[in-house]
């Protein structure tokens, strides 16, 4: 078979299995899927400032909590809002924001960067903290009304049924990251990729730099803001943890172990992290331990990440199987 | 005529009867902690459970069980672990035909909201727990109850605290409050001054910036308005959580004037709060709900900690052991502390099993003896029995548990803390101290139930009609 | 002095007083920041550890003094060992890398902390000679934490002194500077990175020490003065230990005077302070690198 039948037929299982889940795995793991989910969209998003524009954030949280925010605002102050309004008015409120930090923030790269976005939002996180009257404080806003999805006059399906939402879930995140993708995939892809690797360069092929960066940093804020309003609606609970500084390193220690330099290496990072997260509260109370050692070993040695293992495998593998490779190594 | 007047006082007779009658019913209590029913607790030991296994009785205890609260975690395992015990050993309880045994099973929740519905769900979808006790952090247990409803399986709410888990927008009737509540302890304490201890007038709030510390002073305030309006309120700070550096607030504190400090903070806000006040040279009391934690109290010393007011669910006026069965039950406990037990729960902490520990290891009591007389883990059996139930503590104190909103009606304690050589008046049996390094409980005042009723929601449609005492 | 100036000038004491505590687990991570780019999450946990020690000491030999001598090195030795096995590593692979390795450090120190030390909070206690208050024109204000003061001072003139006039200090310099060209005239870069990041885990557990007696010793202490302290370098700038110093004092004044006049407001003022500082000067106050 050729590869690319190979890949129609894999493609087709996994989507079959992604179809059946929730029937072949119960509620419980449909709920941690929907979280991978989230998380995958979110570290996807703030890799690509990292690995596509070599801009690394330490406050990427500000975005998905103000999507998160945005969401939950508006669905316990419009009693009667449907469910994608709902979601898009959170997408704006990251993307707002990111509009507003933008002309400081793509004039500086590098530690400043980096600082900057771990000041701003720290800034949103005792903001968040300190008015409780709107964002609920420490308690954060919750218990509001999931709405249906609905085409009207056609279908109308609760939300609240983990099943149904996990499909709402998987459909927008997966859209999502497909769009992101699609935009490495795009000339304006390989501009980003230009800006991380010589940005005067790509200054004097013609592209107007901080405008450049500019909608990658739109681009970014706004999916991680899909990232958090799905979390919100989820959860049907968000509080400033989403905003905490530690919300901030998950899609840092998430890029890493899956893989900085590959698209996919986010997602990947997830999933492990997913599941790293069910065997320690499973089985361990000393979580920071096992955590803390898992991240200085992968670190330490494999700092390709999950990715970067299997890039060098495969290459491994290729050189090996090569015509006249094998032969060439030997001697 | 005659037959009129003696009408009117049959009438009248026959009423005082039934309101007499009524008082008497309803002041027996529908079941109470019996000391001699308890069974050998000489094998218990913390760090070594004998957990059941098989058809059980599931009680998923969630709290932080890692981080840095992790002791949290340590002190309901302990508490729920030990009345779990004890019950197992009596054979367990009878419930829809079969004897079964407890089984505490401990749920991680790390002080996240993500992750306390995660292992909510896991209790309740995998491990397919009867119960969710908990928990440290009224937001955490908010996310448990929205779990336990969409689920339908009981939650126990006994270490949370704040009123909201049980208005109009959380409401679960699935959930039950055994604990104290914020407005209640509020209010209890402005009745200790302005009923009881009637002497301090100005007073100075200064609370932790959360819904948690404004309930609780807004309780207060409550509480001053009602029973101490000569009260001053020279003024009210809210800190944020963690703080490092208590000393400006301190500062204005003292150049206010004010008599009295009233403050919810917990460890270790608490502990800062206290050892930098004492350093400052402050020396006034701190109306407290946590000041009672005893390496903190060490650490400040008996002078420091002297005349602090504090606020208990377990408190017992005239003295802790009025009856041989609580000098038993205090001692097998102790006497296990002092011989048996390993670290962790070798430390001060753990001494004695009452305060807290006390109250917790009461209310899971309650929870099983509800269990046993529904006679099923079935939660629509459990809520029916439970719902205007009451039950009466080791200590003597009865909670009522209101029907409408769920939240106990109880009778609270304002403890006094006074040197070692005052504290025979509550620690009533040798060596008559509760520990030589640090002021602790002396005199312990009793707030009736009815002075101090918990919140009730009134826009909750199961309590439109109904009045705080819950008819 | 009257009632109301002498609260008002207290609040100034205390604000210096917490200054400093903020300058003394500052500085330290400034120097290793600024001077060898490395990001240190597991700063403060080596602060944190360091009062630990310092609980151990007393525990055993009951002297706040020796305990001030000794938990600050062992705490170095510690810090040095981790620079030399593991983040030496990791230093190609830039921030991110660092971050990832310090904040694995840091849990394994939080878990190690609760392995011998337990879940409870230790007492600490100030020493017997610097207990008491000192009645100052009519402020009555706590030896310790003017102890507090007058050693961070200290600190802050002898670093400065090593760091500018002494021929070391110079080569500390130069290395931070340049550190091919540095290697090149045939100095050990490798060694004085080492002895950089020691001195700086060093001061951070002299700051876990001095703050013992006033601070509650529990495993979150670390998580308590971490954001404090990065607030401070990022601010001062990297790499400077007078925008350390300058940053640590303003925000102890913010913290302290914020209370007094708008204490609604008071947790934000830092936060803010940092923002409208880097959104003028993204490198900080005095900061150069990069």
């Amino acid at each position: 078979m050729t590869p690319t039948a190979l890949r129609w037929i894999g493609g087709s299982l996994a989507l079959a299995a992604l179809l059946a889940y929730p029937y072949l795995f119960g509620i419980y793991f449909t709920n941690v899927f929907v979280t991978f989910g989230i998380f995958a969209l979110y570290a996807v998003s703030f890799n690509l400032l990292l690995g596509f524009t070599g801009l690394l954030s330490f406050g990427h949280a500000m975005f998905f909590g103000a999507g998160g925010y945005g969401t939950a605002l508006a669905l316990t102050h419009f009693k009667s809002l449907p469910l994608l309004p709902a979601l898009v008015i959170g997408v704006a409120a990251a993307v707002a924001l990111a509009l507003v930090l933008s002309p400081l923030m793509v004039r500086v790269s590098g530690t400043a960067f980096s600082m900057l976005h771990l000041a701003f939002a720290q800034l949103m996180y005792v903001l968040a903290l300190k008015l409780r009257a709107v964002t609920g404080g420490e308690d954060g806003i919750g218990g509001f009304r999931i709405p249906p999805f609905r085409i009207p006059g056609l279908v109308s399906v609760d939300m609240k049924d983990p099943s149904s939402f996990y499909y709402f879930a998987a459909a927008v995140l997966g859209l999502s990251v497909f769009v992101l993708w699609f935009v490495t995939k795009t000339p304006f892809g390989s501009v980003m990729v230009g800006l991380r690797d010589n940005p005067n360069r790509v200054a004097y092929l013609g592209f107007r730099v901080p405008q450049t960066k500019a909608v990658v940093y739109l681009l970014s804020a706004g999916f991680a803001g899909v990232a958090g309003a799905v979390y919100a609606l989820f959860q049907n609970l968000v509080s400033a943890d989403a905003l905490h500084v530690l919300n901030s390193f998950t899609p840092v220690t998430m890029t890493m172990i899956g893989g900085v330099g590959s698209f996919f290496g986010p997602i990947l990072g997830a999933a492990i992290f997913g599941v790293i997260s069910e065997l320690t509260s499973r089985y361990t109370e000393r979580v920071e331990l096992v955590v803390g050692l898992i991240l200085i070993l992968v670190i330490m040695y494999a700092p390709q990440g999950f990715m970067g293992f299997v890039n060098a495998a495969r290459a491994r593998a290729r050189a090996r199987f090569a015509p006249g490779g094998a032969t060439e190594l030997v001697r | 005529m005659k037959p009129p007047r003696t009408a009117l006082a049959l009438v009248i007779f026959t009423l005082l009867l039934l309101f007499g009658a009524a008082d008497a019913l309803a002041a027996a209590p529908k079941a109470a902690f019996d000391s001699d029913k308890m069974a050998d607790m000489s094998d218990f030991d913390p760090n070594n459970p004998v957990i059941p296994t098989g058809d059980t009785i599931k009680i998923a205890v969630v709290a932080s069980f890692s981080g840095p609260a992790a002791v949290v975690g340590q002190i309901y395992f302990i508490s729920v672990q030990w009345a779990a015990h004890d019950i197992n050993k009596r054979g367990g309880i009878m419930v829809d035909g079969k004897r079964k045994m407890i089984e505490v099973i401990k749920a991680n929740h790390a002080s996240q909201p993500a992750e306390t519905k995660k292992v909510a769900e896991r209790m309740v979808l995998q491990e397919k727990v009867h119960v969710l006790w908990g928990t440290d952090g009224s937001h955490l247990m908010k996310v448990i109850n929205q779990v336990a409803d969409k689920y339908k399986v009981i939650a126990h709410t006994t270490a949370a605290l704040s009123d909201e888990l049980y208005d109009e927008t959380s409401f679960s009737r699935y959930s039950f409050m055994s604990s104290f509540s914020t407005e209640q302890i509020g209010r209890a304490a402005a009745y200790y001054y302005g009923k009881v201890r009637k002497k301090e007038k100005k007073f100075y709030i200064l609370g932790q910036d959360y819904l948690f510390g404004h309930s609780l002073a807004d309780g207060f305030k409550k509480g001053l308005k009602e029973y101490y309006p000569e009260a001053v309120l020279l003024g009210e700070d809210y800190h944020p959580l963690f703080m490092k550096d208590f000393a400006p607030y301190l500062q204005k504190i003292k150049a206010s004037g004010a008599e009295v400090i009233f403050t919810g903070d917990w460890i270790p806000d608490a502990e800062n709060l206290l050892v930098q006040a004492r350093q400052m040279g402050i020396t006034l009391p701190f109306a407290n709900l946590f000041l009672d934690e005893p390496n903190m109290l060490h650490r400040v010393g008996v002078d420091g900690t002297s005349g602090l007011v504090h606020v208990s669910q377990y408190g017992s006026e005239g003295g802790f052991f009025k009856t041989p069965g609580q000098t038993k039950a205090y001692k097998a406990w102790n006497t296990l502390w002092k011989t048996k037990w390993a670290a962790p729960y070798n430390t001060r902490l753990y001494e004695h099993g009452t305060g807290n520990i006390g109250s917790y290891i009461q209310q899971t009591y309650w929870l099983l003896s509800v269990i046993e007389r529904a006679g099923s883990t079935d939660p629509e059996k459990i809520i029916k029995v439970w719902e205007g139930d009451s039950y009466q503590l080791l200590n003597g104190k009865v909670l009522t548990m209101r029907a409408c909103d769920h939240k106990a009606i109880q009778d609270l304690h304002v403890e006094e803390y006074v040197p070692p050589a005052k504290q025979r008046e509550s620690f009533n049996i040798a060596p008559y101290f509760w520990y030589e390094g640090t002021s602790s409980v002396g005199p312990s005042v009793m707030i009736p139930a009815k002075s101090v009723l918990p919140k009730m929601d009134r826009t909750l449609a199961r309590c439109k009609d109904k009045s705080e005492a819950g008819e | 002095m009257d009632p109301t100036t002498a609260m008002y000038v207290a609040q100034g004491v205390h604000g210096l007083a917490y200054g400093m505590l903020l300058f003394l687990v500052a500085s330290g991570l400034t120097m290793v920041f600024g001077m060898m780019g490395i990001l240190n999450i597991a700063h403060a946990s080596f602060f944190m550890l360091s009062a630990y020690f310092s609980y151990q000491v007393l525990a055993v030999f009951g002297s706040f003094w020796l305990a001030l001598l000794v938990a600050p090195v062992v705490a170095a030795v510690l810090g040095v060992l981790c620079e030399r096995l593991l983040l030496r590593r990791v230093h190609a692979f830039g921030h991110m890398g660092e971050l990832i390795l310090t904040v694995g450090i840091s849990l394994v120190i939080l878990e190690g902390v609760k392995v011998f030390w337990g879940t409870e909070s230790l007492p600490i206690h100030v020493p017997a000679i610097l207990e008491g208050r000192l009645a100052l024109g009519g402020l009555d204000y706590p030896v310790y934490r003017l102890f507090v003061i007058g050693l961070a001072l200290v600190v802050l003139g002898v670093l400065a002194a090593l760091l500018y006039t002494t021929r070391l200090g110079m080569v500390v310099r130069a290395a931070v500077s340049d550190s091919g060209m540095v290697n090149a005239l045939g100095v050990n870069v490798p060694l004085v990175f080492m002895l950089v990041f020691g001195t700086g885990t060093w001061l951070a557990g002299v700051a876990g020490v001095v703050i013992a007696p006033i601070l509650t010793v529990y495993p979150g202490l670390a998580d308590q003065m971490g954001m404090d302290a990065f607030v401070v370098v990022v601010t001062g700038g990297l790499g400077s230990l007078w925008g350390a110093f300058l940053v640590s004092v303003i925000l102890g004044e913010l913290n302290a005077y914020g209370v007094q006049f708008v204490s609604q407001l008071a947790p934000v003022l830092m936060f803010l302070f940092m923002a409208i500082v880097l959104a003028f000067r993204p490198m900080g106050l005095f900061g150069e690198r990069e």
